[in-house]
């Protein structure tokens, strides 16, 4: 709030400037502009003790000093008896405040036992999307020489950049740092674990009786054929189950790894300022990513904690 | 190479099923922009379940999503 | 799976790290903000109840010295009315002992001059008749009988002939009260005599005197709403309008 006009002018030159630094380095100074390998898992950088450690895994570190980070400052501004929490204290404050009336609204009583799950997932989700914002993550990284690499290097002032090879190539680039959430194993990580808790709440609040969802015989004895058909429905509640691991991981997978990607060929294409369109589209897609994690992942939990049986009797009539 | 360009045509025609899905979404937002329009006092509850209806119609492309970078990379 | 980047080894690192961030986000972020929302929301609903009380507190001591201040009011208005009253009625007793002294004072101041006045005008009238006689004498020439010539004078005077009173003769009328006007005061046989034959005509209880010497000579009689005009005066006028 302390921001006065003369910053945001101030603002404006920066963004002009890096526009005409733009424009002069890819159209005057003419520096090669390629389209980056797309790889899906992520890469080696370096061993540590046997151990390899791949690019996500380093950007997952910083994701983890970030929230730890976050997680420690609130905890630090709560106990110092504030009334008001200011700067990210305060933001985290309203967005926790926020997801905690949607989790009250979909889970009633069951919302203290579940929200932490959602405040973990969102947190930790929305600052591994919004890594990829930063300048550097994913484009800079080792020149790996390789067989099937598909570049030839090439000396860029200072720095050594890779360029498209005319004939023999036999270099590619392994960044430092990948974006985390476009690491199947982070994504899948989180899905089985929200789904392995969805039964953990499902048996907690129902106790057996959560299984009769599943293998649904209360009904095939007494009701001619949709007892058959009910029973059946409780097979592929099953299959339902594995394939919410499958869509809660390919999601977000799919969203951020897909917006890199776009990143990488709209850079390719346009390299000055067009990337900055995208990068807002890419903000907002992080975000909601985030929210739709935690958000599913609280509604499933809420659904399991409420029990099915009945439900499933009135659809299967319908 | 006429493997590689055949995944590669497969992996496109896969991502043919992410229409059904972008329909189904915009008819999702639709029908709820138009319901927050009516009762903007449900604007809550309605966005909730519109993402939650988004969410269940973007799995299908998901899936194609799926199937597309299996074809790409795996085979 | 290995073509997508799934590797068990790195699944479990996440999955271990996905845990630890979950116990550090319930008991560092999660579990104190929720306690300081509780807080909070206790704080504004304490407040609201405090404020409840308040508004409460205030609008019964409102009534209260609403209450207070009517009773106080009207107990001064009583009070204004209560010395009003009393002023008014002090003022009214000195007021009326004032006039009743001054109606006293006055009236006796009236008597003194009416009985003056009586006195005056009856010795003027021993003058009078003697300078009507020597008048008289000195005109005609001769002497009257002295003693016929005071019997008429009298009789000018007091209207009253022979004992009797000259307009009642013929006159008829009757009243509670009768008053008696002749132009200088009448003795005390003739008042005697008027008031006899008035009361005896008239049949009214009592009879007053006055002297008005405006009417020259003569007696007018007034009872009741009835006037005997027997004065001089009265009989000029009738002559002048009979010779116009």
């Amino acid at each position: 709030m302390t921001e006065t006009p003369k910053q945001r002018v101030w603002g404006r030159w920066v963004v002009l400037a890096a526009f005409l630094v733009g424009v002069y380095l890819f159209y005057v100074a003419k520096i090669p502009v390629i389209m980056p390998e797309v790889l899906l898992p992520a890469e080696e950088v370096f061993h540590l003790g046997g151990f390899p450690i791949t690019n996500t895994l380093i950007a997952l570190f910083f994701v983890d000093l970030i929230v730890f980070g976050i997680a420690f400052g609130v905890s630090r501004a709560v106990a110092s008896g504030k009334q008001i929490l200011g700067g990210i204290s305060g933001a985290v404050e309203a967005l926790i405040e926020m997801i905690y009336g949607m989790t009250e609204g979909t889970a009633g009583k069951w919302a203290k036992t579940i929200f932490p799950w959602f405040a973990t997932i969102m947190l930790l989700v929305l600052v591994a999307n919004w890594m990829e914002m930063i300048p550097g993550i994913e484009t800079v990284g080792l020149i790996h020489t390789s067989e099937h690499g598909e570049f030839a290097t090439q000396q860029i002032g200072p720095f050594l950049g890779i360029v498209k090879a005319e004939g023999e190539g036999g270099h590619a680039l392994i960044p430092y740092v990948r974006v985390v959430s476009s690491d199947l194993n982070f994504t899948l990580a989180i899905a089985i674990v929200v789904v392995v808790m969805i039964q953990y709440y499902g048996i907690k609040s129902q106790g057996a009786a959560y299984f009769s969802k599943f293998w649904n015989v209360k009904t095939v004895f007494t009701k001619p054929i949709f007892g058959v058909i009910d029973f059946g429905v409780g097979l592929l509640e099953i299959v339902s189950e594995f394939s919410k691991v499958l869509s809660f991981a390919f999601r977000l997978f799919g969203n951020i790894f897909a917006g890199s990607v776009l990143l990488f060929v709209i850079g390719s294409l346009v390299p000055v300022f067009a990337q900055s369109i995208f990068y807002l589209l890419e903000f907002f897609v992080g975000a909601i990513q985030a929210f739709v994690f935690g958000l599913l992942a609280t509604t499933f939990m809420a659904q399991a904690t409420q029990g099915h049986g009945g439900e499933h009797h009135e659809e299967a009539h319908a | 190479m006429e493997a590689a360009a055949a995944k590669l045509i497969g992996a496109g025609l896969a991502m043919i099923g992410a229409i059904g899905a972008g329909a189904g979404i915009g008819i999702v937002a639709s029908g709820a922009v138009q319901a927050m329009g009516r009762n903007p006092d449900a604007t809550g509850t309605i966005q909730t379940n519109m993402i939650l209806g988004i969410a269940f119609a973007e799995a299908v492309a998901i899936y194609c999503l799926v199937v597309a970078l299996l074809i790409l990379f795996v085979f | 799976m290995e073509a997508l980047g799934i590797n068990p080894g790195f699944l479990l690192v996440q999955i271990v790290n996905l845990i630890i961030a979950y116990v550090v986000v319930a008991k560092w972020i999660v579990g104190p903000i929720l306690g300081m929302l509780e807080k909070r929301r206790e704080t504004i609903a304490q407040g609201l109840e405090d404020a409840r009380v308040a508004a409460e507190a205030r609008a019964s001591a409102e009534k209260e010295a609403e209450k207070i201040i009517a009773e106080a009011q009207a107990k001064a208005s009583a009070v204004v009315r209560e010395s009003t009253e009393r002023a008014e009625s002090a003022a009214r007793d000195i007021k009326a002992a004032a006039d009743a002294t001054a109606a006293k004072a006055a009236e006796k101041k009236l008597a003194e001059v009416e009985e003056e006045r009586g006195r005056i005008l009856g010795d003027l009238r021993g003058q009078v008749a003697a300078l009507a006689i020597s008048a008289t004498q000195k005109l005609v020439g001769e002497s009257l009988d002295e003693k016929r010539q005071h019997a008429l004078l009298d009789e000018f005077f007091s209207g009253v002939k022979a004992g009797k009173v000259v307009v009642m003769e013929a006159a008829s009328v009757s009243g509670a009260s009768a008053e008696v006007t002749s132009a200088l005061p009448l003795t005390p046989a003739e008042q005697e005599s008027v008031k006899k034959d008035v009361l005896a005509k008239s049949g009214a209880a009592a009879v007053a005197f006055r002297v008005d010497p405006t009417i020259l000579g003569g007696l007018v009689i007034k009872v009741g709403d009835k006037v005997l005009d027997g004065s001089v005066a009265g009989k000029l006028e009738g002559l002048r309008s009979n010779l116009r």
